[in-house]
């Protein structure tokens, strides 16, 4: 989401007030460990629980799971990013290949989050802003966990606004964070309080 | 082994794949060495996975231009170091800004890179082909090659039962190839297994290894892969501070991970940068080139003190740390074998 319109990559331009126009080219990011939960326990736990979701392939933004037809849950808890342990856990394949563009090769790691495109904001070259968010040892580890209170229990929309996390990000002198850091901590503890039940 | 089952179910899976590594004779664990860091359970060595890992560490075409390869900066006769090079030369000549080390018992390596910066082999080789003055590659795009290749289909097939090949395989597979690499034939070897003696010089040089060195090049691997600052002047060109800016900590300020000193003969020139051409000018820097730091290593805050015949002592001890056998092994050289066997593209 931006505002109040749907996100779309590439062509669409959006405002962040009168005089600014931003473009996204990228948005992928990790989803991991989804859980219900039910009376503060958990009812629900997916095995093996990575989602690369990227914002080109509408695909891979709706996840379906098998779970007991009975169930009842108030809340869906996951985690923005991919834990620690998995993180030194070598190659490993599906959405975790690092072929899929979301591992730091210079420094072992996965990228949480990234977020890339254009405004006339930036002063950097060809105005480009780079988030590439993530993190996993103390004290920058960036991964969130976001919890949320839902009454739906056959289709919940999850959505979270670029809008709001833009307009905290300092696009004129801080285009682009790339690497693990402080920085990085504190977009990702941003953007980690974004994710809103659509109701 | 079996007594160890009555003890834990933790310990009955190490047990087991321990047997399992070496019961088909592809890992084997030097006699009262540690137990290897690499977790063998969730990539258990086969032959041909090994031969595919061999191929690929053989093949420029993990690089841009198709021109390197791995072993064109980790050459099997330095022990898999950069032949003669201080800083490593890649794609177009470009130079990069280390030195490449030794490629040796990777099994028992902690984190990987003179700072630590890639904390699983698995996912070492990322780096240089990604690396614009290395290989200058996206692993994309490599995976994109390989797919075209029908020698890469087929190896790819017998090692993973799929012909089409992944980020996933291709990175397990070089591993494997590298966890083979396992030098432990050296005269000290030897000596260790009671095979063989050391000369006065030798046992007189280990002698003084064990005051002065062996706090962080510890035996039996010659490092005990820590990162320490060993008082090298900071090259004010490169402007490396080594592990600080990989935990962005000021108190890891020109602290670089403690080399093997296995095969150190053949590794030349040394450190991080290759700033020293001989092991005369490494102890020469250890007894008075030290400079002093807030980072500096305790054990380096007294000068060392070695007569010039001690220096020759200590050096004589360090060449018994040379495993021709190693270097000149066959099972890891080029693979001509592996590749004539194979259909042409
Ligand atoms: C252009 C030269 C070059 C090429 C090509 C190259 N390397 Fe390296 N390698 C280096 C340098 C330099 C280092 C040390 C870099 C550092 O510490 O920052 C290194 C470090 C390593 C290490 C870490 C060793 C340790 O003890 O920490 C491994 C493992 C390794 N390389 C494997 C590979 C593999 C596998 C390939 C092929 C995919 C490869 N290298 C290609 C130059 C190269
Ligand atoms: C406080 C820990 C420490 C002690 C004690 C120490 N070293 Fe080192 N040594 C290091 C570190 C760290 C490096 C890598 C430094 C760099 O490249 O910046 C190193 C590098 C070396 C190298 C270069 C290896 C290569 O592959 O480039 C040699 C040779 C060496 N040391 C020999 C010795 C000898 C001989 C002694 C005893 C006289 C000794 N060291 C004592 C920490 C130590």
């Amino acid at each position: 989401m931006f505002g109040n319109s749907v996100l779309q990559l590439n062509d669409s331009v959006y405002k962040l007030n009168k005089i600014d126009s931003i473009q996204f080219e990228t948005l992928k990011f990790y989803v991991s460990a989804i859980e219900f939960w039910n009376n503060s326990a958990p009812v629900w736990i997916e095995p093996n629980s990575f989602h690369l979701m990227d914002a080109s392939d509408s695909n891979t933004l709706k996840l379906a799971f098998k779970v007991p037809s009975d169930m009842i849950y108030a809340e869906i808890k996951f985690k923005l990013g991919i834990d620690s342990l998995t993180n030194v856990s070598g190659a490993i394949g599906g959405d975790l290949d690092p072929i899929k563009g979301m591992y730091w090769t210079w420094q072992s790691g996965y990228v949480n989050f990234k977020l890339e495109g254009k405004s006339n904001l930036c002063r950097s070259r060809k105005h480009e802003f780079q988030f590439h968010l993530g993190g996993y040892t103390h004290p920058y580890n960036s991964l969130q966990t976001i919890s949320l209170l839902t009454s739906n229990l056959q289709d919940v929309s999850i959505k979270f606004d670029l809008k709001t996390f833009l307009s905290d990000v300092d696009l004129e002198n801080k285009p682009s964070v790339m690497s693990p850091n402080k920085d990085a901590l504190i977009l990702s503890n941003q953007l980690g309080k974004l994710f809103k039940i659509k109701e | 082994m079996n007594w160890r089952r009555n003890v834990s179910v933790c310990l009955l899976f190490i047990c087991v794949s321990a047997f399992v590594t070496s019961k088909d004779g592809l890992f084997n664990i030097p006699l009262n060495w540690p137990k290897p860091n690499y977790n063998f359970s969730k990539n258990p060595l086969t032959k041909d996975k090994i031969d595919l890992g061999r191929a690929l560490f053989y093949d420029p075409i993990l690089s841009q231009n198709n021109t390197i390869s791995c072993s064109s900066c980790h050459s099997q006769f330095t022990a898999f170091a950069h032949v003669d090079h201080a800083l490593s030369h890649g794609i177009y000549d470009r130079i990069g800004t280390r030195n490449a080390p030794v490629l040796i018992n990777l099994a028992w390596n902690k984190t990987f890179m003179w700072d630590g910066a890639i904390n699983h082999l698995d996912m070492q080789a990322l780096a240089p082909i990604s690396h614009p003055d290395e290989m200058g590659e996206s692993i994309e795009h490599v995976i994109y090659k390989l797919n075209q290749s029908k020698i890469y289909h087929h190896l790819f097939f017998k090692a993973f039962g799929d012909s089409i090949a992944s980020g996933e395989h291709l990175l397990k597979a070089i591993s494997q190839f590298m966890l083979t690499l396992v030098s432990a034939n050296s005269k000290y070897d030897s000596l260790k297994r009671k095979e063989s003696v050391f000369t006065r010089q030798e046992k007189n040089g280990y002698k003084l290894y064990k005051q002065n060195c062996a706090s962080c090049h510890t035996e039996p691997l010659f490092t005990n892969q820590k990162f320490e600052n060993n008082g090298l002047p900071l090259d004010l060109e490169l402007k490396d501070f080594g592990r600080m800016k990989v935990t962005q900590n000021p108190n890891d300020s020109l602290k670089f991970k403690v080399p093997t000193l296995r095969n150190i003969e053949f590794s030349y020139p040394y450190m991080h940068d290759g700033r020293f051409k001989n092991l005369n000018a490494v102890l020469d820097h250890y007894t008075t080139g030290i400079v002093k730091s807030k980072t500096l290593a305790l054990q380096l805050e007294q000068p060392i003190v070695l007569s010039a015949n001690e220096k020759i002592d200590l050096i004589s001890f360090l060449l018994t740390l040379s495993d021709k056998k190693f270097l000149f092994n066959t099972e890891f050289g080029y693979p001509k074998n592996i590749l004539l066997s194979l259909p042409k593209d």
